[in-house]
């Protein structure tokens, strides 16, 4: 028996530990779901099925107003990340070792290692600074703020791309002619394509689901679906909000899907 | 050979070409003074060890590296600085590095397509390709659908697409079996003949550079050991490193007797006198001991007491068309002779001892 392989089943509990973790991830979605379609307002006793809640959230014009700041500043941000993102690979996987480079990687990498209530604090002070300066108080600070916080998320995806890819792929396509902007159009660009659809949707959740750098940054009439969903909790929970997030649950399985075709189709 | 430009009909001319990898007590010297001309046409291998340099040469003249000294000219003109894209050189890698987003037909294409030739061009000159290459079947695979010989194909034929003056192959072979590679030997060289291209071939292997090559260069630890067609460096080796490297031989320790002009003669164990050949740039002092070798076909064993050497018979291998016999000289150097399995000969029994007979000039006397 020694000469066995390892086997988690064989552990004691694993199963039992396997089941109550799902549990515990799931359930409360499940429970979440379920009781969006509930004809009464209660979270716990069922009332019988019903819509109501789904068309009192299209009929909230605020919802509306929220949803729809929450998604396009998700689409900037993580888009403009995802440039810089893509830009920031590049140099740190192409360029040969520079000194400095490590200390790259930490800055890059930042937001994913300092705590967010720091990040907050300190963008809140210098968003304050800021407006006071200049006068502006627009959506600016918000896509800056959302798009520095994605930039790791769409970072990492991308450079492990970069990383794996063959080099002597571009090397070959300057041997055929190729001058360094045709190579990267025509071989690296293409083969990057899983790598940044990937570092896009990391930014986009990120940016979608932030509730503390919104709520450091934001200024008046600028919150985001998150930011409105905690303030109306501190009133009344009503299915209404179960609503707007099993809408948001769907949206996120329509985008991670979508990944999951793209990337089959192109590996 | 002559060529249409009514130029010297040298390919790549290669002066001095030295490469140093770091700096300081650290460097690396990759190449050290190469001097080579490689002729237009011509099948030329550079043959050697792993880490000899062959392959830094090879991405030198290819412009994947830059050469710290010395000047490289690729049809009389000089290169040195020039990046890969600009040089009508094109490259077989050894891992094919096709494109796997593309085509069989757009990987042939695709160096015709960066030059910015007229569709119609492509089209016809990637069919042409495929057709030479025996791959028009295989036009709309993608080469992770293509087996290792396939894939093969289609980067010499990706290569040879623009019609470059000069392919680089980088032990383009080294990744398939034996059966294979035996094919795609006769097809390199058929491509070769048929497209008028002068090949440069990276090996590690002495039998495919002796029987794929006009000329061929040996290396070791970043220099030219010796140039020549495979029967100069077969027959006439001038270091023991290129003897040793290239098939199996004997290596003797002989006194020299008597020198006169390119010919030197030796004492053999036992008494007798051999003249030989002396390796060009040599010259022996009389009273000194060199070191000769002679492949172990050029000795015949004969009766006891004929021949030039007596010897005692150590063991016999069999290898199927022929036989090593090991035996122990006079003196007690080793000495092996291969016998061609022609008859059903009796090989000698051991501890017998017997005669050997050399063939007349197949001595050769080694620098160093």
């Amino acid at each position: 028996m020694a000469s066995r392989e390892f086997n988690v089943r064989a552990l004691p509990g694993f199963g039992a530990v396997a089941i109550f973790t799902l549990v515990m991830l799931y359930l409360p979605i499940i429970i979440l779901v379920i009781f969006s379609f509930n004809e009464s307002q209660s979270q716990s006793a069922w009332g019988g099925f019903s819509l109501k809640w789904y068309v009192a959230a299209f009929n909230n014009s605020q919802v509306i107003d929220v949803s729809v700041r929450s998604l396009w500043l998700a689409l900037v941000a993580a888009g403009i990340a995802t440039v810089l993102a893509t830009l920031a690979a590049l140099a740190t996987t192409r360029v040969g070792r520079f000194p400095g480079q490590t200390m790259i990687y930490a800055l890059i990498n930042q937001p994913l290692m300092v705590p967010e209530i720091v990040t907050g604090i300190a963008l809140l002070i210098f968003v304050a600074f800021l407006k006071v300066q200049t006068g502006y108080a627009g959506m600016g600070y918000m896509v800056a703020a959302h798009t520095a916080f994605c930039i790791p998320f769409a970072y990492l995806p991308i450079r492990a791309r970069l990383e794996t890819m063959d080099l002597t792929l571009e090397r070959a396509a300057a041997d055929l002619y190729a001058t360094p902007v045709q190579a990267f159009t025509y071989v690296t660009l293409p083969l990057l394509v899983p790598g940044i659809v990937a570092g896009f949707m990391l930014g986009f959740v990120v940016s979608l689901d932030t509730v503390v750098i919104t709520e450091f940054v934001k200024s008046a009439g600028q919150d985001t679906l998150p930011t409105y969903m905690l303030g109306q909790l501190r009133r009344s929970v009503t299915p209404e909000m179960n609503a707007i997030a099993t809408l948001f649950l769907a949206l996120s399985l329509v985008v991670v899907s979508l990944f999951f075709l793209i990337t089959r189709k192109r590996g | 050979m002559p060529d249409g430009d009514g130029q010297s009909g040298n390919e790549i001319e290669i002066e001095a070409v030295g490469k140093v990898f770091g700096q300081g007590d650290t460097a690396f010297h990759a190449l050290s003074g190469i001097d080579l001309t490689i002729r237009t046409g011509e099948f030329f291998t550079l043959l050697g060890p792993s880490g000899c340099g062959k392959t830094t040469l090879l991405r030198v003249i290819a412009g994947f590296e830059h050469p710290t000294s010395g000047r490289l000219r690729i049809k009389g003109q000089d290169v040195v600085g020039q990046a890969p894209n600009q040089r009508l050189v094109n490259t077989v890698f050894q891992n094919y590095a096709l494109f796997p987003h593309m085509t069989v037909a757009q990987n042939i294409g695709f160096g015709l397509k960066m030059l910015g030739r007229p569709r119609a061009e492509i089209a016809a000159t990637t069919d042409e390709m495929m057709h030479l290459v025996k791959m028009e079947a295989m036009a709309a695979r993608k080469p992770s659908e293509l087996s290792g010989g396939q894939q093969q194909r289609v980067a010499l034929a990706r290569a040879l697409a623009p019609r470059p003056r000069v392919l680089l192959l980088d032990e383009p072979l080294s990744a398939l079996d034996l059966k294979l590679r035996k094919e795609m030997q006769t097809e390199l060289k058929r491509l070769q003949v048929e497209t008028g291209i002068t090949f440069v071939f990276v090996t590690h292997d002495q039998e495919e550079a002796l029987t794929m090559s006009d000329r061929l260069a040996v290396m070791n630890q970043g220099r030219i050991l010796q140039l020549g067609s495979p029967h100069e460096i077969y027959h006439a080796p001038t270091e023991r490193f290129v003897a040793d490297f290239i098939g199996e031989t004997n290596f003797l320790t002989l006194n020299v007797i008597a020198v006169q002009g390119r010919g030197a003669d030796l004492a053999l164990p036992g008494g007798r006198t051999i003249a030989a050949r002396v390796a060009e740039g040599l010259t022996p002092a009389v009273g000194t001991t060199v070191s000769a070798v002679i492949r172990p076909e050029q000795a015949r064993i004969v009766p006891q007491g004929t021949g030039e050497l007596s010897a005692t018979v150590e063991g016999a291998v069999f290898f199927g068309t022929d036989t090593h016999i090991h035996l122990r000289l006079s003196d007690g150097q080793p000495f092996t002779v291969r016998r061609q399995n022609n008859d059903d000969l009796a090989d000698p029994a051991k501890g017998e001892t017997v005669g050997l007979s050399l063939t007349p000039g197949a001595l050769q006397v080694l620098r160093g």
